[in-house]
């Protein structure tokens, strides 16, 4: 469903310095997997992250969207796709501040024209386990809880692909097993998860894993045993218990 | 898109972030208010005048008046002039054509109106039976002045309402005796309601005598100051005007290089005179206030400005979850445009109160001028819209990645 050919992105000016973030790399993801992308900082991952969530355009190869190729659509139209295909988690999380769960997850539903809006959102709070929690605003919420809100908005479009940078970078080894759960059940679900992280482990999670370096695809492999969060966190609750 | 959505959480967003909007919104109100203050002052003052002035002065009116008058302030200037007489006037009945009628002018300046142990103090004005129909003014009880009056020098007085209430409350005023300084008059009628004039005389507190007895019995002087024709045919006012022009010039004995020593008031004057009191009480004091309300369009620019750049991470996120460029820039003209339209209601409430307060507590009736609710409503969303495009294109041109990371 998601296929780069040669894809390249140059920063910096012709004549200036130059920097390759990516670098003739080619890749095909099929709908339904899940795949960690993981490599070193400055490696590329979050270019290649901002160009398959269509935030940003290449400097050459194709892309193709279900098979379609986006790389020459307008703006407007990215913005569309943006909304209704792609949903985005970030490091940051970047929730709205004083702005209560529920306000956050509706917002890309005010971009679609989707009627019940509040009604998806609390649903899709539902899904992060979070029903009890919408009315309170963000800085109420633990990091854990405000990076669901997050994938709760990422998803309450429904969207193919869920697209997160880092999600876990920010937490706390526990809420970062929680958010994995949330996501490995989205993606039974069947939905495409593309994951980008540091972690080897967090990525062990996945069944397909990408290496990037220096812009460069250098490693793809299937994860034959992915581990399983859900199952992970149990294992927690008893030794602590 | 959803509109609706956007629109309310815009008004979510400036809840939130109360110093700003209240800074926004005191920008606009201070604009507003003191704009619908001076525009419904103006054309409260202008509506009263044209009326005021349609009531006393119609176009079939020729005013004379001693001396010459300050066109400016529509008031003729303080002159000791003593040269226009009534036989001037009754010249100019007898030699100009198409004149109906005249009342002559003559004023006192305060004295005291005694009646028991009641005391009031009020200028007293010369009448003349004709003065019924010249002024438009007649009596709702007792009767008017005869001719009869004016040649027996008769020590009969006209009173307005609000004397009468004054003076006699709820009893009968006809038939009583008053003083007028040290001199016994009798009560003759009761004059209708006028109100308050142009220049804020009350009419309702007028005391009228004939001008016969005024002159010889309360001021001893042989002249007057002014005196009001009444033209058959109102299209022919201006050509009589220039006729009673020469009549006087050459009863006063003037020469080719002198300058009247009366004025002549027609309803070309007046209309002049109305036309420039208009412009001051509807274009140029609004216009200052139109200062305050561009400054409070600026404002709004610098504060949306400060805005944008801290809400950079939400501009982008938005952009990220669909928002195109015009929906960035849809919501910030609309936070933009309610914020002053909040100003510009609020200054609208601040300003029609304020004004209602301040005619109330002259004694004039209020009303609200269309414009001003239209100009109140509509110059803040025009406002809004201006001030919110710099910073709502901004924010529509940010880029998301920049923005995000
Ligand atoms: N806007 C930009 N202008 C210039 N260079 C950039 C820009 N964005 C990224 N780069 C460079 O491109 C390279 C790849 O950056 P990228 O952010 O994709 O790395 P990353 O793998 O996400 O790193 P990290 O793990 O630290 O987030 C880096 O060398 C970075 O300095
Ligand atoms: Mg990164």
């Amino acid at each position: 469903m998601i296929q780069l050919k040669n894809i390249s992105k140059i920063y910096g000016k012709d004549g200036g310095q130059q920097i390759k973030a990516l670098d003739n790399a080619s890749l095909t993801i099929d709908k339904g997997e899940f795949v960690a992308i993981i490599g070193a900082s400055g490696s590329g991952k979050s270019t290649m992250m901002n160009i398959l969530g269509m935030l940003d355009r290449p400097t050459s190869g194709e892309y193709y969207l279900e098979n379609k190729e986006v790389s020459t659509l307008t703006d407007d139209e990215l913005a569309h796709i943006r909304n209704k295909k792609i949903g985005f988690v970030f490091q940051k999380f970047h929730l709205l501040p004083k702005t209560t769960a529920e306000e956050n997850v509706e917002l890309p539903l005010i971009y679609s024209d989707r009627k019940n809006t509040h009604t998806l959102a609390i649903e899709a709070l539902g899904k992060v386990g979070l029903s009890n929690r919408s009315k309170h605003r963000t800085n109420e919420l633990s990091g854990g809880q405000q990076q669901r809100v997050a994938i709760a908005r990422a998803l309450v479009n429904e969207p193919e692909v869920i697209l997160g940078d880092e999600p876990t970078g920010n937490l706390d080894s526990k809420s970062g097993l929680e958010v994995v759960g949330v996501l490995q059940e989205l993606n039974r679900s069947g939905k495409t998860i593309i994951l980008i992280t540091h972690s080897s482990e967090i990525a062990e999670h996945a069944n397909r894993v990408i290496r990037i370096h220096d812009g460069k695809i250098t490693e793809d492999y299937k994860v034959e045993q992915p581990l399983d969060a859900r199952a992970e966190l149990a294992e927690l609750e008893k030794t602590n218990n | 898109m959803n509109k609706y959505k956007i629109i309310t959480s815009s008004f979510r967003i400036l809840r939130r972030n109360k110093l700003n909007t209240f800074f926004m919104i005191l920008g606009i109100v201070i604009g507003i208010a003191a704009l619908s203050i001076t525009f419904s002052m103006g054309k409260g003052a202008e509506k009263q005048l044209t009326e005021k002035v349609k009531n006393l002065f119609s176009p079939n009116n020729i005013l004379i008046t001693s001396g010459r008058v300050e066109l400016e302030s529509g008031r003729s200037s303080e002159s000791s002039v003593t040269n226009l007489k009534i036989e001037d006037i009754e010249a100019i009945m007898n030699e100009v054509h198409g004149i109906t009628m005249y009342a002559p002018i003559q004023v006192t300046p305060d004295r005291d109106v005694i009646f028991g142990n009641k005391n009031i103090s009020t200028a007293i004005n010369g009448g003349t039976a004709e003065g019924e129909l010249v002024w438009r003014r007649s009596v709702i009880a007792g009767e008017y002045f005869t001719k009869a009056d004016e040649k027996s020098l008769a020590r009969v007085a006209l009173i307005g309402t609000k004397i009468a209430k004054k003076l006699f409350e709820n009893s009968n005023p006809i038939g009583e005796q008053i003083r007028i300084g040290a001199v016994p008059f009798t009560v003759k009628g009761v004059l209708e309601e006028k109100g308050i004039d142009p220049h804020g005389t009350d009419l309702d507190m007028n005391v009228i005598v004939p001008i016969t007895t005024l002159m010889s019995r309360l001021m001893n002087v042989n002249y007057i100051i002014g005196a009001k024709l009444e033209v058959e045919d109102a299209s022919q006012t201006e050509d009589i005007a220039i006729k009673v022009t020469s009549v006087l010039r050459e009863r006063h004995s003037l020469n080719n290089n002198e300058t009247n020593d009366f004025s002549i008031v027609t309803p070309v004057v007046v209309k002049e005179i109305i036309g420039k009191m208009n412009r001051v009480f509807t274009l140029f004091l609004p216009l200052i206030s139109g200062i305050a309300l561009v400054v409070g369009g600026v404002v709004i620019v610098v504060i949306m400005l400060m805005s944008v750049s801290r809400r950079v991470s939400e501009i982008g996120l938005r952009k990220a979850l669909g928002a195109r460029p015009k929906d960035i820039m849809f919501q910030f003209l609309v936070e933009a445009s309610v914020v002053s339209l909040l100003g510009g209601i609020l200054g609208l409430a601040i300003g029609l109160t304020g004004t209602w307060i301040f005619l109330f507590s002259r004694g004039l009736t209020f009303f609200i001028p269309w414009q001003t609710i239209l100009f109140g409503v509509l110059f803040p969303v025009i406002i809004g819209i201006v001030a919110g495009i710099i910073p709502a294109r901004k924010a529509a041109q940010m880029d998301p990645i920049e923005a995000l990371s």
